[in-house]
């Protein structure tokens, strides 16, 4: 054996990115899948595109970013990821696959190692390039995203004992019900962004009706309603209880 | 007596009328408020580069008041000519309607023409009748091309030649061009004249101008060989060029189409279509140019005023016909206001109707449906936007006309018949300074300009260029790069260019020793790896055969 298995869990990253097609199989084989390790990849994934974002040179920057916001490089890099774990073991699960949402998880971060690398070469280059070589980046960027999409397809492969042509089919439905899910929860989102302006226009309907009261008095009031109306069900609840478990005992005794 | 917090509350009334008194002397009497746009084409405050100085109606010069004026033009020897187009004329006929008024420069009157003599075109009278006779021309048709007086004027044009000037005005109702010269002022209060013609411009063969489209010049101007361009609204071939005699030429900078949607899909379906069905379908055509000018050097430039196009709204065009303002390196350019805003249910996106360039190259652009004036210089960078829709000073109802002459703006309310005469503000003549230096390549003599321009408006974009190239220009790479960042990325890519040579020529040895101690390191970590490689090889084999002696099957 020409190469020592028996390595630190943060080696097996690059071990893979060095062998993409036994690399999985020897992760597979020796167990040695971390979830340490791919949270740890995933953030430096966020990381880097915020660099990415702020630190490009000015030459290459098409971002322009003028007021910096957070939300899209979150939604880009973590959202996407979990939610491509998320279908992609909701959808593989049904179809024989034998990939854990661990392991799924474990495999598509390894495989995302190439890309954060290239994009860390490209922010060192943009840097230092003119705009007439920015072919080395454009170079750059395609080779890590093709190496990271080879690794991708090599991993889900592994990992749910696919063959090839299935493999990319199941890819291909992922990013379907990736949408799925992300309508879903944009839905979700603007459903408990109702209950909120619900609530806050019952504060306000208060707020008027007594307006010599202290806001702070009627939040105080708003609470205590709630808490109210929470006590009064548990307290229904609780005699509802009462009754049955009474009713099972006349039961039990006749 | 009055008690001390009686004296007090006197006295801080008194200090607050003081301030309210000073703040409003101080508070700028413009009612529009100057802006510009920075590197992301995000609206910014700015000062304003232009400000009102006078508004000049009919009554000021002296021709009672002007109904509906269309267009005025400076000619070369500073005369004003206004195309009053709506002007009833007292003693005319029924197809009788409009002037023309001419002015010096300080609105000082000279003239105005309400009829015109053919007494000097009388071979072309004589075919004319011939044509009417054989049945070529219409009765109607002869009527409106020979009537004496004008049917609505909208455009006006002089050309100076040895010290004479000609007019052309684009008789929009009469279905004519016609060019004249007037010889003797008349006496009255108005100081009528009667106009010599000596072209007349008309209709051009069926066989080259489809019988079926009106022909109503709008606009007319003249190059420096005499050539008329006419520019007809329901035109979509460019303006219709005529030479100096009154024949037709041909047309002259015609739009390119549009690639909306539907013409993208037109393309698609005529690949698939035969040639019978093709016919049938709706054929896509550019929107027609609606002004022009011209510039010393001959350029034509014309403008596109469209709600929905944004394709060669402003085209600077050569003798052959070909727009300089396309494909000039990296940079695409857009007129008038960047973004289309909805308001109160409507839309706003600008809508260029006139265009005038001065005598250094600046060019200022008319919005109808903002009613501002956007100045640029001669590379389309924008210098100041000036002017609004309103009822005050220096806002207006309907612009019809600019025109620039020295350093002030002259816009053309048709509604309000009246002229707004702008003038440069101090900022505005310091920025043209700068920019003239700056076009001339005197790089570094525009450097004090700009800074006084950026001193006054921090948000000044074109200042920041300024002196970017001012400072490359002196070889100050490390200050050109802190100008050009996040304002001219050619700019930036020039200066950092330079500061990366002369960094690296600077610190060769420093690159040099680097390279050659990782080159060392890399070796010598090398060659040491692979000996405890193998030593360990060698260890485990020993540890093996050790393990495994007394065994023979291995």
């Amino acid at each position: 054996m020409r190469f020592n298995l028996d390595m630190p869990a943060w080696k097996w990253p690059f071990y893979i990115m060095r062998h993409p097609f036994e690399g999985f199989e020897d992760l597979r084989w020796k167990k040695a899948y971390n979830m340490k390790v791919a949270l740890v990849i995933v953030a430096l994934l966020f990381i880097v595109s915020v660099c990415s974002e702020l630190m490009t040179g000015f030459l290459f920057n098409t971002a322009a970013v003028k007021i910096f916001n957070i939300v899209p490089i979150i939604i880009r890099t973590i959202v996407i990821f979990f939610t491509w774990v998320i279908g992609n073991w909701a959808l593989c699960t049904l179809f024989d696959g034998e990939g854990t949402m661990k392991n799924i998880c474990v495999n598509t971060a390894y495989a995302l190692v190439p890309y954060i690398i290239g994009q860390v070469i490209n922010i060192i280059l943009s840097n230092c390039l003119l705009r007439t070589e920015s072919a080395f980046i454009t170079f750059v960027s395609y080779v890590t995203i093709l190496w990271t999409v080879v690794l991708l397809i090599s991993g889900m492969k592994t990992v749910h004992q696919y063959s090839i042509p299935k493999t990319l089919l199941f890819m291909l439905i992922t990013i379907l019900a990736m949408v799925v899910i992300l309508i879903l929860l944009v839905l979700l989102v603007s459903l408990f962004q109702q209950v909120y302006v619900f609530i806050y226009s019952i504060y306000t309907e208060l707020l008027y009706r007594f307006s010599n009261l202290e806001p702070t008095a009627l939040i105080f009031i708003f609470i205590g309603v709630i808490a109210a109306v929470i006590a009064i069900v548990v307290a229904a609840y609780t005699a509802f209880e009462k009754h049955q478990i009474a009713k099972e005992r006349k039961k039990l005794k006749s | 007596m009055p008690s001390i917090k009686r004296i007090a509350a006197r006295v801080t009334a008194a200090a607050m009328a003081a301030v309210t008194l000073m703040t409003s002397v101080a508070y700028a009497d413009e009612p529009y408020d100057g802006y510009n746009y920075d590197w992301w084409g995000d609206p910014v405050p700015s000062q304003n580069g232009y400000v009102v100085d006078k508004v000049i109606t009919g009554a000021d010069i002296g021709v009672g008041s002007l109904s509906e004026p269309s267009d005025m033009f400076f000619s070369d020897l500073g005369d004003l000519y206004l195309a009053d187009s709506a002007y009833k004329p007292t003693s005319g006929s029924e197809n009788a309607k409009g002037r023309i008024i001419a002015t010096d420069e300080n609105f000082q009157l000279k003239f105005t023409v309400e009829s015109l003599d053919f007494s000097g075109v009388q071979d072309w009278l004589d075919m004319k009748n011939s044509e009417l006779n054989t049945g070529a021309i219409s009765q109607a048709d002869f009527n409106k091309i020979t009537n004496l007086s004008f049917n609505g004027p909208t455009g006006v044009y002089v050309d100076v030649d040895e010290g004479e000037s000609t007019i052309y005005v684009a008789d929009n109702s009469n279905d004519r061009v016609v060019a004249f010269t007037v010889d003797e002022i008349g006496t009255d209060e108005y100081k009528t004249s009667v106009g010599k013609v000596k072209v007349v411009y008309t209709r051009p063969d069926a066989s080259m101008y489809d019988p079926s489209v009106t022909f109503n010049p709008s606009k007319v101007l003249v190059d420096a060989a005499k050539n008329v361009y006419v520019c007809i609204k329901s035109i979509t071939k460019g303006a219709a060029v005529f030479s100096k005699e009154g024949d037709f030429n041909g047309y002259f900078g015609a739009n390119r189409v549009e690639a909306t949607g539907e013409v993208l899909m037109n393309a698609f379906w005529k690949l698939i279509f035969s040639r019978e069905q093709a016919k049938r379908m709706r054929r896509s055509v550019p929107v027609e140019i609606s002004n022009f000018d011209i510039d010393s050097n001959n350029f034509i430039y014309t403008v596109t005023e469209s709600k929905s196009a944004d394709t060669d709204i402003l085209k600077k065009l050569n003798s052959a016909g070909t727009n300089i303002y396309t494909n000039l390196g990296y940079s695409d350019y857009t007129f008038g206001d960047a973004l289309t805003k909805y308001y109160r249910g409507q839309t706003y996106s600008s809508q260029i109707t006139d265009i005038d360039v001065s005598a250094d190259g600046t060019i200022n652009l008319l919005d109808l449906k903002t009613g501002r004036v956007f100045q640029y210089d001669d590379e389309c960078q924008l210098l100041f936007i000036f002017g609004g829709i309103g009822q005050q000073k220096g806002t207006f109802n309907i612009v019809n006309a600019v025109e620039s002459r020295g350093n002030n703006v002259y816009v053309l309310d048709g509604r309000k018949c009246s002229i707004t005469v702008f003038k440069q503000t101090e900022f505005g003549s310091i920025v043209h300074n700068a920019i003239a230096l700056f076009n001339k390549g005197k790089y570094e003599e525009a450097r004090q300009p700009w800074e006084e321009a950026l001193r006054r408006d921090s948000n000044y974009w074109l200042a920041y260029i300024g002196l970017g190239n001012a400072y490359l220009n002196e070889g100050d790479y490390d200050t050109a790069m802190k100008y050009f960042y996040y304002n001219s990325k050619s700019g930036y890519n020039d200066a950092f260019k330079s500061w990366r040579m002369n960094f690296i020529r600077d610190n060769f040895t420093v690159f040099a020793i680097i390279i050659l101690v990782l080159l060392v390191g890399i070796y010598v970590l090398s060659t040491w790896r692979n000996k405890v490689r193998a030593r360990k090889r060698a260890e485990q084999e020993k540890l093996f055969k050790e393990r495994n002696k007394g065994k023979e099957d291995v």
